[in-house]
């Protein structure tokens, strides 16, 4: 596929989970980039080539919601598409992330088949 | 609302999509305290409509068996894996029971979990409040998931 991921979320269980249901959806990028919260996450965005995020919204630091506003106003970054997966759906605050640029949700617990049938369209 | 219902079906969702493993439930207790059997405990606290903490309660055994589903790999101690790993189950039920509370038209907030490593601590606090505990059996072995509420 030749892509890379950038998976945020403060729990490192999480993000291991994440990346097995990625390949388990048959979604192979070439490299899975990591990062805790959302001030690490815009390191990572701001040196590597990275094609798309997934990040939780509830996170020490920064939030998801606080990292899509700070990665909107910075040009180099601001267009690469974040894809929310998080225990929070509620239309508020799936509202915000949406009007911060956020390009969909996808609710924890998830199945592979979830992730692939929102993500595999943004690829 | 059915909170002790709405407890067992956000549980059950959780260990069923994320860990493949079917739940059964083995007692509904509502309203008194006690010692909590347990070597890890993960908490939750709840806010804005509804104040309170979610907590899940796990034996040693159960809570790296849980962390090895999740993980892929074996698991010999309780290390921050296992915090980890069961900081996110609290974190997945609590979000469920945040869509059953939505239903009923109760908005309420989900803080950062901590997790907790002891043996049979008691739980008090909140005068008031409601209490519900319902006690699983994963492959033989028991663990608890607790609301306390107001």
């Amino acid at each position: 596929m030749g892509k890379n991921v950038l998976l945020v979320d403060d729990s490192s269980t999480m993000r291991k989970i994440i990346g097995r249901s990625l390949r388990q959806a048959g979604l192979d990028f070439d490299n899975i980039f990591e990062a805790g919260d959302g001030i690490e996450a815009l390191e990572v965005l701001e040196k590597e080539d990275i094609d798309i995020v997934l990040s939780d919204i509830n996170m020490p630091n920064m939030d998801g919601i606080s990292f899509l506003r700070e990665k909107s106003t910075r040009d180099g970054i601001k267009d690469i598409p974040v894809l929310m997966i998080s225990t929070e759906t509620g239309d508020d605050i799936i509202g915000e992330a949406k009007s911060l640029g956020a390009v969909g949700a996808i609710k924890k617990p998830f199945t592979p088949d979830k992730v692939n049938e929102v993500l595999g369209p943004l690829l | 609302m059915n909170v002790g219902q709405d407890i067992i079906d956000s549980t059950k969702e959780v260990f069923s999509t994320m860990l493949m493993i079917e739940l059964e439930v083995v007692e509904v207790i509502e309203g008194r305290g006690g010692d909590i059997p347990a070597n890890i405990t993960s908490m939750i606290g709840l806010g804005k409509d509804i104040r309170g903490m979610l907590a899940v309660h796990c034996p040693a055994a159960v809570a790296k068996g849980i962390t090895g589903t999740f993980l892929g790999m074996e698991v010999e101690e309780i290390g921050e894996d296992v915090k980890d790993a069961i900081g996110e189950i609290a974190n997945m039920v609590a979000g469920n029971l945040k869509v059953s509370f939505a239903e009923a038209g109760k908005d309420i907030e989900l803080a950062i979990p901590t997790t907790i490593i002891g043996e049979s601590f008691r739980t008090s606090g909140m005068s008031g409040a409601q209490r519900v505990v319902v006690q699983f059996s994963m492959n033989d072995d028991l663990f608890m998931i607790e609301l306390k509420f107001r």
